[in-house]
């Protein structure tokens, strides 16, 4: 079968969003849970946790930690780990169980132990959450267990949702505090910096924690008591409603836009559920986005792009390139989430109609990409096989880390700029792909 | 229980397997588990030297159903997907540590559907659960040199095909992808071998493809450059009658020593202005790029290091340099007949230091009682010896460092001079440790 037919249109998605499976052997695949959830247990102050699993797991969770303390965005160093023999898995893990979480808890003096169990903990079916509460009464630090077999999903969500779930048991009813907010779903040390906590902060709204971005336990248990959670993405969404429902704390649920347009709506959006006025603000910082928008019309009108999974509104990103000038031809995904819908209506509307596919063999992706041939990647990380296609990388990591017009603007310098060493990737490239000079 | 706060878990057998498979041209490797083992593993491949298993490794996505039913449907699609589009000489199927549990019989689906698939098909059933990464490969080694390899002598002879074992011809077992340095290290040792008119078969297992593997007999010597090719080499021998040389060429001395084994093995005489050149190039003495205020037999280092990268570098640094490790730390006890023997292997004295395995408190204990001004290790090594003033890499894993270019051997002349010229200019950047 070829790539082609593997394709849909956007205007053919189903109703349901569902993308099909493109590929049986599969690579990378999507990452699974227990790497998103290590990855952001360490988040949480006064923490450790402890990862439960064969070595191939907890090989794997130490290195991705190794290699973000590498970053300008390290995590700290809060990972312990149990690691799971044959011998375990025919005699049980009970008490090796027992006795990690006694040494844990007596050697590191954590406020919460974080309990990560991996496939293999739900595969052999012992009961660990009884053996846990058998053993909380005997330890200081709070246990948080977090289940993230992988095997029963396709990605990491369900993990990454109990995750954030765990943290609602730290959680206790407050007084309501009028002008005080939460953001849920932003994972970043510079959180506290990003353009909607500083754009709230000048309405005298004080953002209380951002979730899961370095609060402490003690923060997290007065969470409840703020006037609105901010929730930006699908994972938060279940602790934000748990907190609604048991403390009656309300939340607004918003994507990360892109399109000026959605920036502005959205800021409407939180503003008025905190009952401030944000207009004039948004109004400048839009007019600075829409002229540097028509700086880079000047420069890439005319342009291709196939546009890849990011943080966010991926349709209001292919959207705001669209706007630019730059026509997407495909959109790799591995899912699609009902939010995304007025986004790919608005992409309709606007005249453009890409491939969607859904990525399972990153070769067909190449295979894809090589026929489409767009002049620009935006979101991918393959350098080197994408500049070989003479197709120009654009790795969006550090815009992830911003929100609002900040984002937007950050995306297009990325766009507009070519990084360090680029020019010299696609000069190498272009002759090995060529073989000529 | 050593909760690995400062270390790290070591990686298992099925890590070893992927690292040895890995290195095959014409093979393709399909673990059977869910996907996100297989993106795990796309960026483990990352910390060694940025490599990628991309269109190497691949992932059956085991699901629920998988799972609980014992299902191999999709395993079977998507062994016939790559056999059709992507047409490997091989396939190897890879448990992952959930297969193992629910017992699937890779082999048994091999079987099955071996007779449809234009692919030759191997499995590798342990999941994670038979050992360290070491034993991997020294499964996946032994497979190939038992299974794969095949006798030379019935070959046709032709001019376009492989014909009866060749004089002067060497595989070189041992290198896989996750060895140290292991790119410039192989560049030194073939450039060698070439000085002596030694041509390389092939390396197993890097860079090599599966005809090459079938062809290893064809070779008229097996050099084993690490204690894991030890049993490959053993079965090679048995089958083919291929006599093999095992140890790797540290130091000026230890490169001549190999050379001339190599040579006398082989029936064939050194070229004697041709090591004269070699030594003038590379054969310098630490002595000769210290002044003589620059002391430094007080100096106490501790390696760090695989058995046979560890037993090299302290026999260098104490024959040619000097100075005498303090510190032997293995990360596994040596394979193989040599056994550990602390006189033979290290030359160590009782006052010498010997850790094997140790757990990450021990080790951390280890370095800073004695307070090295030295230390060869892998990334984790260093880390623990934040106040060492001359820490190398020298060890897998090596996250935070970069070999991918090929002029920085440790081992060969080359690798003796590379290393001289390095130890002196740290200890130039770090002069305090000439006085204490």
């Amino acid at each position: 079968m070829s790539i082609e037919n593997k394709c849909l249109r956007l205007s053919e998605l189903p109703d349901d969003g569902s993308l099909a499976a493109t590929a049986h052997a599969k690579y990378p695949g999507q990452h699974c849970s227990f790497r998103a959830v290590a990855g952001t247990v360490p988040l949480i102050k006064n923490s450790y946790a402890l990862l439960f699993g064969p070595a191939i797991c907890l090989y794997n969770a130490k290195l991705s930690m190794n290699m973000r303390s590498l970053t300008s965005d390290p995590r700290p160093n809060n990972l312990l780990f149990v690691n799971y023999s044959q011998d375990d898995i025919i005699f049980g893990f009970q008490e090796k169980v027992r006795v990690a979480i006694f040494q844990a808890d007596q050697e590191y003096h954590p406020e919460v132990l974080f309990l990560i169990t991996s496939c293999l903990q739900e595969i052999v079916g012992e009961d660990f959450d009884a053996c846990i509460d058998e053993i909380r009464p005997s330890v200081k630090a709070k246990l948080l267990t977090i289940h993230t077999e992988n095997f029963t999903c396709e990605g990491a969500a369900p993990g990454v949702e109990n995750m954030f779930k765990s943290l609602f048991e730290l959680m206790k009813e407050q007084p309501q505090e009028e002008r005080t907010a939460n953001i849920l779903g932003l994972w970043t040390s510079t959180a506290r910096k990003t353009e909607l906590v500083r754009l709230l902060s000048g309405k005298g709204v004080r953002i209380k924690n951002v979730i899961p971005s370095y609060c402490t336990p003690s923060e997290l248990e007065e969470a409840p008591g703020v006037q609105l959670n901010i929730v930006l993405d699908q994972y938060g969404l279940p602790l934000a409603r748990m907190m609604k429902e048991k403390f009656g704390t309300n939340y607004i649920y918003c994507r990360k836009p892109y399109h000026p347009d959605s920036i502005e709506e959205w800021y409407q959006n939180i503003a008025s559920a905190l009952n401030v006025d944000l207009p004039v603000e948004v109004a400048d910082l839009k007019k600075k986005t829409e002229a540097q928008q028509e700086k880079a019309r000047a420069a890439l009108s005319g342009m291709t792009c196939a546009v890849f999974g990011t943080s966010g509104r991926p349709f209001d990103l292919a959207h705001l390139l669209a706007n630019i000038g730059i026509e997407p031809r495909a959109m790799l995904l591995q899912t699609i989430q009902p939010e995304d819908r007025p986004d790919i209506q608005s992409l309709l509307n606007a005249g453009f109609d890409p491939i969607v596919f859904r990525g399972d063999n990153s070769l067909q992706n190449e295979e894809l990409l090589a026929e489409l041939s767009p002049d620009i990647s935006v979101g991918a990380f393959e350098r080197s096989s994408l500049a070989r296609m003479g197709i120009r990388p654009i790795v969006l990591s550090t815009s992830n880390y911003l929100l609002g017009f900040d984002s937007t603007l950050e995306v297009l310098r990325l766009i507009m700029e070519k990084p360090p060493g680029l020019e010299a990737l696609m000069f190498k490239e272009k002759i090995l792909a060529d073989g000529e000079c | 229980m050593d909760l690995k706060h400062n270390g790290f878990p070591v990686p298992s057998d099925y890590f070893g397997v992927l690292w040895a498979l890995s290195g095959i041209k014409d093979l393709l490797i399909l673990e059977h588990g869910s996907t996100g083992t297989c993106n795990y593993n796309a960026f483990n491949y990352m910390i060694m030297n940025r490599q990628s298993p991309k269109g190497k490794l691949f992932s059956s996505g085991m699901d629920e159903d998988d799972v609980v039913m014992g299902r191999d449907k999709k395993i079977k699609e998507a062994i016939v997907e790559l056999d059709r589009k992507y047409h490997p000489e091989m396939i190897a199927l890879v448990a992952t540590g959930v297969t193992s549990v629910i017992g699937l019989d890779l082999q048994g689906i091999i079987e099955e559907i071996q007779p449809t698939i234009n692919a030759r098909m191997l499995s590798f059933p342990s999941g994670g659960f038979a050992g360290d990464y070491t034993i991997g490969i020294r499964e996946v080694f032994g497979t190939l040199a038992r299974d794969i390899a095949e006798d030379c002598t019935k070959k046709v002879r032709s001019n376009d095909a492989p014909s009866w074992t060749k004089p002067s011809t060497v595989n070189i077992i041992g290198p896989t992808i996750d060895s140290f340095n292991i790119i410039s290290d192989l560049a030194e040792l073939e450039r060698m071998l070439g000085l002596m008119g030694i041509r390389v078969n092939t390396v197993f297992t890097c860079n090599t493809d599966v005809d090459a593997i079938k062809n290893m007999a064809c070779a008229s010597l097996n050099l084993v450059t690490r204690d894991i090719g030890l049993e490959a080499a053993a079965i090679l021998k048995e089958r083919f009658g291929t006599p093999y040389y095992y140890g790797l060429p540290f130091g000026v001395k230890g490169s001549i020593d190999w050379m001339k084994d190599i040579a006398s093995i082989l029936g064939i005489s050194l070229d004697k202005g041709m090591v004269r050149a070699e030594l003038e190039k590379y054969g310098f003495s630490i002595l000769e790029l210290v002044n003589f205020l620059q002391n430094i037999d007080h100096l106490r280092a501790a390696i760090s290091c695989p058995f046979d990268y560890s037993s090299g570098l302290a026999a260098m640094m104490r024959d040619e340099w000097g100075i005498n490790p303090s510190l032997i730390v293995l990360p596994a006890s040596p394979i193989g007949p040599q056994r550990l023997n602390r006189e033979a292997n290290f030359g160590l004295g009782k006052d010498v230091r010997l850790l094997i395995e140790p757990d990450s408190w021990t080790l951390q204990d280890a370095i800073s009682s004695m307070n090295p001004h030295i230390v060869f290790g892998n990334s984790y090594d260093l880390q623990i010896s934040r106040n060492v003033p001359i820490r190398i890499h020298a060890a897998f894993p090596a996250f935070d460092h970069i070999y991918r270019y090929d002029g920085t051997p440790f081992v060969g002349l080359r690798g003796h001079a590379y290393l001289t010229q390095t130890i002196v200019n740290l200890l130039n950047q770090n002069p305090e440790v000439f006085r204490n």
